[in-house]
């Protein structure tokens, strides 16, 4: 069975945003997408017997891309799942190796170069007036000021001068009684609301919120279990106890409910109150974390419960204090897939770049909160994950080749703001080094919760760059690890909020 | 022009507009003239807050166009239950019908969320679960590892009580269909553990029967990670000490030059062997084996598992 894109069975956070399986059925323009194929490939990884110049070539692969290694384990038992893997495999493997270019610009390892200025392009005409068919974006188009936002900004590009218009745009989004709808006249709703507000943060556009209207928006999703619904009468899961506290902190907002939330009369009197308990409830038997309590552990998830626990308290008090650690660790270091490198959302399921930065960023949360920890300078070991791996993926396999540019999913997908904010974004964690200090205070005097603002990033060593194949012009800007904005964005907004006042 | 705007049943309202945000906004949509009037006419009813039949069906006709739109689901909701008829009966009978309009849409729009919160409301407020768990299963025919028809799933367990009624036998179909399904593991889990107030594989019986289905299972497809993980989660949960599962998980990792068929396989006896009495070292054994040979892209991983035992680690990570 071909795997149109109907029909793909990849489960990503998109769908759960921004039902975007609408929006690829959508007749799309005449894309290049095929332009650059070449013709002799045959989709085999590895036919015949290797050459000379073949053997050389492989020697010079990491293990993990070594048929040596690839040919370990056979599928013993072929069903839907083992198809749609092999499928994804084959259309990555001469991609990883090298045997397939797509005419993409190589660095002196051989690798794709990062191209900034097409990605960068790309991310621009998602800003452009999109035709009627999409309407189907029409409740998530904060998403796309978010991702073009974030994804310029890891790019280098000072996206200031769209503030005017950014502040123009989501005003009428913006709701009296607080929060951010999809768009004007829809309800407030927590992802659009996170989404706006770290957009108008990257602009500088922040003072338009109003933010004791906000808090009390934020007051009526607080549950009396301790997470967050994502709108008055909608779902609650995960995503809502991250985008909650995201928002509360970086507005620096009271954390004492309104007098009118309505978790009041079940005791409640702070948005932390039960929450890390209720985060704690989302971990599952296979150690990862579900959209709420007893679902299926997702990677995602795993982002925002972790985020959502850096943001309460200090990493490495809040993430042992509520969850089972060492499960968890297990279960993120099992989602880089062999031999792609880039992440799974699920267990068994197929690798996307999207997750470069929900499983990927979890790295820098975890080996904060891991003890003994990696990023400590003791630490006989640096990494618990590999980096190189989800280098290679996300440049071999993941840029859009031709005019049009972008990432995308993977070499079977089409490239699309939200994968290539968030395979920029993992490149970022991959790429840079970001301490937690352990000695800075966790509280403020106006009773922020300081934690999330005491991250520092650090820059690769050439010898580091080296191991990873990365030359330096292809390195990516720092991304703060908790709220996903550049680390001087995040330094102006704690500043801004310092004294709380409405 | 439009639909609305030529209804002298409309002609009471007067529609809101969209408010673009300026004369250049960032992302906009060149609305169909159709959407756009709906939309406005939409605004309207909503500003008034009005719950009507007449506003139902113009949350129908948007949720056709537009699908994704949470705030119509969620105005739909309200005004379904606010007029849904005088007596009992009315009420039922609109909910059903509520039932197959939501059905064909579900069927159209695979990964769309808002139809389950909503489907969820609705059902709840039926009170009855009537043919649910069949056409649940029409949509995994389709997709099995939809997040969001999963997650309706185990509500409608909880809500009305289904732990014994075939749920079970569910999961045991789907994971004989493909074994790497995930999710309908994750569903045994829940199915045998997430009843309130019950023991669960603390209970001796059903723990030794899902051993047993877990180790059936990895026998078919040592490969597959999620046995693997069901079978340790069992262990723990259950109480059991991991040396119990050696001998069998010796058949997938042999370590004293026997055959490896399972990384995972290796991963577990790693674990196995460091809670016994002086099997750090061949635990570390283990997991130089996954490092240098087995699974070399989690090379840092294992080393630092090794860490974690308090075992030297082999320098510095690549
Ligand atoms: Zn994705």
């Amino acid at each position: 069975m071909p795997l149109t894109k109907q029909e793909d069975p990849e489960d990503t956070l998109d769908e759960l945003l921004q039902n975007k399986a609408r929006i690829e059925e959508l007749p799309s323009d005449q894309d290049d997408a095929f332009e650059d194929v070449e013709s002799d490939d045959s989709g085999i990884p590895f036919p015949g017997k290797p050459t000379k110049r073949e053997r050389r070539a492989e020697a010079d692969l990491p293990l993990w891309l070594q048929q040596g290694t690839i040919n370990l384990f056979h599928d013993e038992l072929e069903t839907t799942t083992t198809e749609a893997r092999q499928k994804a495999t084959n259309d990555c493997l001469p991609l990883l190796t090298g045997r397939r270019t797509e005419n993409l610009a190589l660095n002196s390892y051989g690798i794709p170069h990062l191209h900034r200025e097409g990605h960068a392009a790309f991310l621009h005409s998602q800003l452009d007036t999109f035709p009627a068919p999409y309407v189907a974006i029409d409740a998530s188009r904060p998403w796309f000021f978010y991702w073009t936002m974030a994804g310029l900004s890891t790019l280098g590009e000072d996206v200031s001068h769209f503030r005017d218009r950014l502040v123009e745009t989501v005003r009428p989004l913006q709701n009296a009684t607080g929060g951010f709808g999809g768009g004007h006249g829809q309800y407030s709703h927590c992802a659009g609301t996170y989404a706006t507000v770290l957009a108008l943060a990257t602009v500088g556009g922040l003072d338009m919120v109003d933010r004791k209207a906000m808090w009390h928006w934020l007051g009526t999703v607080k549950q009396a279990d301790g997470g967050f619904c994502m709108a008055i009468g909608a779902e609650e899961d995960i995503r809502g106890a991250y985008c909650a506290m995201t928002i509360i902190t970086l507005l620096n907002l009271p954390l004492e409910l309104p007098p009118d939330a309505s978790a009041r009369s079940a005791g409640l009197t702070s948005f932390t109150d039960r929450l890390g308990e209720w985060v704690g409830r989302c971990q599952t038997y296979e150690g990862g974390i579900g959209g709420a309590p007893t679902n299926e552990a997702h990677g995602a998830y795993a982002f925002c419960a972790l985020a959502c626990l850096s943001i309460i308290d200090a990493p490495h008090i809040s993430i042992p204090k509520y969850l089972d650690a060492p499960a968890l660790l297990s279960w993120l270091a099992a989602r880089q897939t062999q031999p792609e490198g880039g992440f799974q959302g699920r267990q068994e399921k197929l690798v996307d770049a999207c997750y470069s930065h929900w499983v990927g960023g979890c790295w820098d949360l975890m080996q904060a909160a891991l003890s003994p920890s990696p990023s400590a300078s003791n630490c006989e070991v640096k990494d618990v994950w590999n980096r190189a791996a989800l280098i290679r993926y996300l440049l071999t396999c993941c840029q859009q080749p031709g005019k049009k540019a972008g990432m995308r999913d993977k070499p079977s997908t089409r490239p699309d703001a939200y994968h290539t904010c968030y395979s920029l974004a993992g490149l970022s964690h991959a790429q840079n080094h970001y301490h937690y200090d352990g000695s800075a205070a966790t509280r403020s005097e106006s009773g922020r919760l300081m934690a999330a603002f005491n991250w520092t990033a650090e820059r690769a060593t050439e010898e580091e760059l080296r191991e990873w194949r990365v030359e330096r012009g292809d390195v990516v800007e720092c991304v703060h690890p908790v709220f996903v904005l550049p680390m001087g964005v995040v330094d102006g907004v704690k500043v801004q909020f310092e004294n709380g006042t409405f | 022009m439009g639909k609305y705007s030529q209804d002298p049943q409309w002609a009471d309202i007067t529609p809101l507009p969209t408010d673009e945000g300026g004369p250049n906004p960032l992302a906009a949509i060149a609305y169909s003239d159709e959407y756009a009037e709906t939309m406005s006419y939409l605004r309207a009813v909503m500003a008034a807050d009005e719950k009507s039949e007449r506003v139902l069906a113009l949350t129908e006709d948007l949720i056709d166009m537009n699908p994704a739109h949470y705030t119509v689901w969620l105005y739909r909701a309200e005004c379904l239950f606010a007029v849904g008829g005088a007596t009992e009966q009315e009420r039922q009978k609109s909910l059903r019908q509520e039932l197959e309009w939501l059905n064909d849409t579900a069927l159209d729009h695979q990964k769309n969320y808002q139809i389950w919160h909503h489907r969820m409301l609705v059902v709840d407020k039926l009170g009855s679960v009537e043919g649910e768990q069949e056409f649940v299963e029409q949509m995994f025919d389709k997709d099995a590892k939809n997040y969001h028809v999963w997650s309706y799933r185990q509500w409608m367990v909880r809500r009305f009580d289904l732990w014994e009624k075939g749920e079970l036998e569910f999961t045991e179909g789907l994971i004989g269909r493909d074994v790497r399904n995930n999710s309908a593991w994750n569903h045994r889990w829940f199915v045998v553990n997430g009843r309130e107030g019950s023991e669960g594989v603390k209970d001796k019986g059903v723990r030794t029967r899902e051993v047993e289905f877990a180790m059936q299972a990895i026998g078919r497809a040592p490969g597959n990670q999620c046995g693997w993980n069901y079978l340790r989660g069992v262990a723990r949960k259950g109480g059991m000490g991991l040396g119990e599962l050696k001998v069998f998980v010796g058949q997938f990792a042999g370590l004293e030059g026997g055959e490896v068929r399972s990384s995972h396989a290796l991963d577990l006896m790693a674990e196995i062997l460091a809670e016994e009495e002086g099997g750090r070292e061949e635990a570390g054994r283990a997991l130089d084996m996954l490092k240098e040979k087995y699974d070399p892209i989690r090379r840092n991983y294992w080393e630092y598992r090794k860490v974690m035992l308090g075992l030297p680690a082999a320098g510095a990570a690549a």
